[in-house]
């Protein structure tokens, strides 16, 4: 009711004093009603500031303290948890152990499950595409935990289900305690996680690769291309932007692993196997010394931050229109 | 005019975020308890919630708090018990979290040493000396030894429900088809090992994939070759110096042990629970345990009968520096909230739970827990190997506690960490202690 007569007046005004002053009201106009329009974002952008970005600002605050769980002291320390990261070896190591887990994954979860949705997406028999796809994803419908624990067991030194394999196979001289050895323990984490993974990262191709015209392929074919050629000439720049985007999240994944870790290994032996989350986690509950688990976590947050405004960046900038 | 909207709905969001920030900032994020409320002796109020976090989340000890947690209500309708059961490897990091976040239960388990002094420290356990200290009546029906493992500053604060200590469980049918008698010194054990692996079976199952299982045997070799004193100064990162030859005699001696009856550096891919279950299968023929796990390791159910599991000492080498009569192992209780709304109520269920019937039924299978309480067992219905390893407690002249509970988390980390690498070949005993050694210097700042 107010709003219209508002609009009335401002009409009105714009009769008697001219084409100036009417643009002026109807900017007034303009901003009453985004403004009201905003007060309906208000209670998300608070909801989204306080669970979102509080936690993010205070972690910082908290980093730059030690503080005792126990006692609820807390003690100002300016940046030295900062710079006990740079001289504490497991940090670097666990950043190194993240840095494997990322290079792995994009070998296996983007490149890897690329040339295999192509190779299903190929297939001329739709029951045996379904299939694959279907066999490929189960892994990933299984818990992180329990694929954790599943795992644990399969490399079991002379129980688990690897060594039973390699004697039944009279490859015994290859059994080894996997979880066992500081120089193996992160490789098979992050073998189980490629089995788990790769199956998703399969199903998201599939689904890119079925947008892509067929008649481009049915042309390519004339033209006497092969199947490899057709893979690099039409599916992988026709798929480009989802490579990019499979690239990136699979990167920021690789800083944010926690749970496989957790329950293979804890983070051992002797810390060979750490990652940024677990030894965040040793820190803040184990050694009670929650300022200095905070700068690892502001760490994390950083790599996590840098991959996502690179994801952000490339959704703008690499769009491959059809 | 967008381009200003967006700009000024932005400064909200961050006005409101940091405004918040600062607000909450200027208090302390974890604010301790403070001074109990009120008197662990008045009068109790049998009404409202009782919420308690146990140790006893393992399937087989898990039903002992909901049948104590039946009876009670039973008793009393008018309380409601809440039961938060966590296992060995879980409770720390549950407690911690519980801590962090000011939700600690009414009652909560705890060991002695460090980790029940910082309970202390902050102000969130009740001062319980007027109603369990040694000369109260409740105080009375307990183990003195166990009672007194809870005292801080001449304080008591823990109710000890049962005892703890580590004993190398063995098949006994094994030993005597290879005429082994029970090892008198470590190296009639490393003998013993040769002997059983040359049979085909593995001598010691060992499992340190969870890194607390070598703690508990270098806790008693340290306590062979290192004087008490000594081990005491060290636990202090204040007074530490970790300079005692001891040290490296006992990590060699369990080298030699690890070699010679173990899987080499195969230990830390196993858990301790695989290695337990290696002995009830009857593929190891020892494994160190602890005696509140004696009634898992050998059931009607298990390979391993009940019959033929014996238990022994870890021996002593001939020419141990140390306490020879000394036996790592520690009670382990619970204490109350300072911060409970009931805390007459609770010490009243804590009094109902270490009564002598529940005591008796904690120590009798199929939970083998011995119980703290005096008299709190019937020998008649105990395994007898719970019975004698209760006497073995009772005649340990020093109770060696455990390496990752009574140090500084700084230190106990370096430990555990170090051990795995010593177990997995990747360092020697002497940059172990030097390890040790610097994290103790770090934690006294």
């Amino acid at each position: 009711m107010k709003m219209g007569s508002a609009t009335a007046t401002s009409h009105n005004s714009a009769v008697k004093g001219g084409a100036a002053f009417d643009r002026r009201a109807w900017a007034r106009h303009s901003l009453l009603q985004q403004l009201a329009a905003l007060r309906w974002g208000i209670a998300a952008l608070i909801i989204v500031g306080w669970f979102v970005y509080y936690p993010i600002i205070d972690n910082f605050f908290v980093s730059t303290t030690n503080q005792d769980i126990f006692t609820g002291e807390v003690n100002a320390v300016g940046l030295d948890n900062y710079r006990r990261l740079l001289d504490d070896q497991v940090v670097w190591l666990a950043l190194r152990n993240n840095g494997l887990y990322a290079v792995f994954s994009v070998i296996f979860q983007v490149f890897a499950a690329f040339v295999l949705a192509a190779i299903i997406e190929g297939l001329r028999n739709r029951t045996w595409r379904n299939f694959w796809r279907a066999v490929y994803f189960i892994p990933s419908a299984i818990s992180t935990t329990v694929t954790g624990l599943l795992f644990y067991f399969i490399y079991q030194p002379d129980i688990g289900l690897l060594d039973a394999f390699l004697h039944l196979v009279g490859l015994q001289n290859l059994s080894y305690t996997w979880l066992g050895d500081e120089r193996t323990a992160i490789y098979a984490i992050i073998a189980m996680s490629q089995w788990q993974g790769f199956g998703y990262s399969t199903l998201l191709f599939t689904i890119a690769i079925q947008k892509i015209p067929r008649e481009l392929y049915d042309a390519a074919t004339i033209d006497g291309a092969g199947a490899i050629r057709q893979l690099f000439s039409i599916t992988f720049p026709l798929t480009r932007e989802m490579t990019g985007m499979m690239i990136i999240v699979t990167i920021a994944g690789a800083f944010q692993v926690f749970n496989e870790v957790m329950v293979m290994t804890g983070g051992g032996p002797n810390n060979s196997s750490q990652v940024l989350g677990t030894w965040l986690y040793e820190q803040g509950f184990n050694q009670n010394d929650m300022g200095y688990a905070a700068a690892i976590g502001v760490v994390i947050f950083v790599a996590t931050l840098i991959t996502g405004l690179l994801q952000l960046w490339y959704t703008k900038r690499r769009r491959v229109e059809v | 005019m967008q381009r200003s909207i967006h700009t000024s709905a932005a400064m909200i969001a961050a006005a409101s975020v940091i405004g918040i920030s600062w607000g909450i900032s200027s208090t302390p994020a974890f604010a301790a308890g403070d001074a109990p409320a009120a008197d662990p002796g008045a009068k109790v109020d049998y009404s409202g919630k009782l919420s308690i976090l146990t140790k006893f989340g393992l399937q087989q000890l898990s039903p002992y708090f909901v049948t104590i947690a039946k009876a009670y209500e039973a008793q009393h309708p008018g309380v409601k018990i809440e039961l938060i059961q966590e296992n060995d490897d879980s409770i720390k990091g549950k407690t911690k979290t519980l801590v962090a976040s000011n939700s600690l239960p009414d009652i909560y388990f705890s060991w002695t040493g460090t980790w029940g002094e910082n309970f202390i420290r902050g102000n969130r356990a009740v001062d319980l000396s007027k109603v369990i200290g040694p000369d109260t009546e409740w105080g009375k029906t307990l183990s003195p030894a166990a009672v007194k493992a809870f005292a801080y500053n001449g304080k008591y604060f823990g109710v000890p429900l049962y005892l703890d200590a580590k004993f190398m469980g063995y098949n006994k049918k094994m030993f005597a088809d290879l005429g082994l008698d029970v090892p008198k010194d470590f190296d009639a054990l490393l003998k013993a090992c040769d002997a059983l692996k040359g049979s085909g079976v593995i001598p010691i199952a060992i499992g340190n994939k969870e890194s607390w299982p070598l703690v508990h045997y270098l806790g008693q070799m340290l306590v062979y070759n290192v004087p008490v004193e000594t081990l005491e100064r060290d636990f202090d990162p204040k007074t530490a110096k970790f300079d005692d030859p001891g040290y490296v005699a006992a990590l060699d001696q369990y080298r030699a042990l690890q070699d010679r009856c173990a899987g080499g550096a195969q230990v830390n891919g196993l858990s301790y629970q695989t290695a337990m279950q290696s002995l009830s299968d009857k593929k190891a023929a020892m494994y160190y345990q602890e005696i509140i796990e004696f009634d898992q390791s050998a059931t009607k159910e298990t390979m391993l009968k009940p019959e033929e599991f014996g238990f022994f000492k870890l021996p002593a080498p001939k020419d141990a520096k140390g306490s020879v009569t000394a036996l790592e192992g520690a009670p382990e209780g619970y204490m109350v909230n300072a911060k409970s709304k009931n805390i007459p109520l609770a010490v009243d269920f804590l009094k109902f739970l270490t009564s002598q019937e529940n005591g008796k039924a904690l120590s009798t299978p199929p939970y083998g827990q011995p119980s703290a309480v005096i008299g709190g067992a019937d020998k008649t219905k105990i395994n007898p190997n719970v019975a004698d390893g209760m006497d073995e407690i009772a005649r340990a002249t020093y109770l060696m506690p455990w390496l990752d509970t009574v140090n500084h988390p700084r230190v106990a980390a370096a430990w555990l960490s170090g051990l795995q690498a010593f177990a997995g070949g990747s360092m020697s005993a002497e940059d172990l202690v030097a390890s040790v050694r610097k994290a103790a210097t770090a934690a006294a700042k």
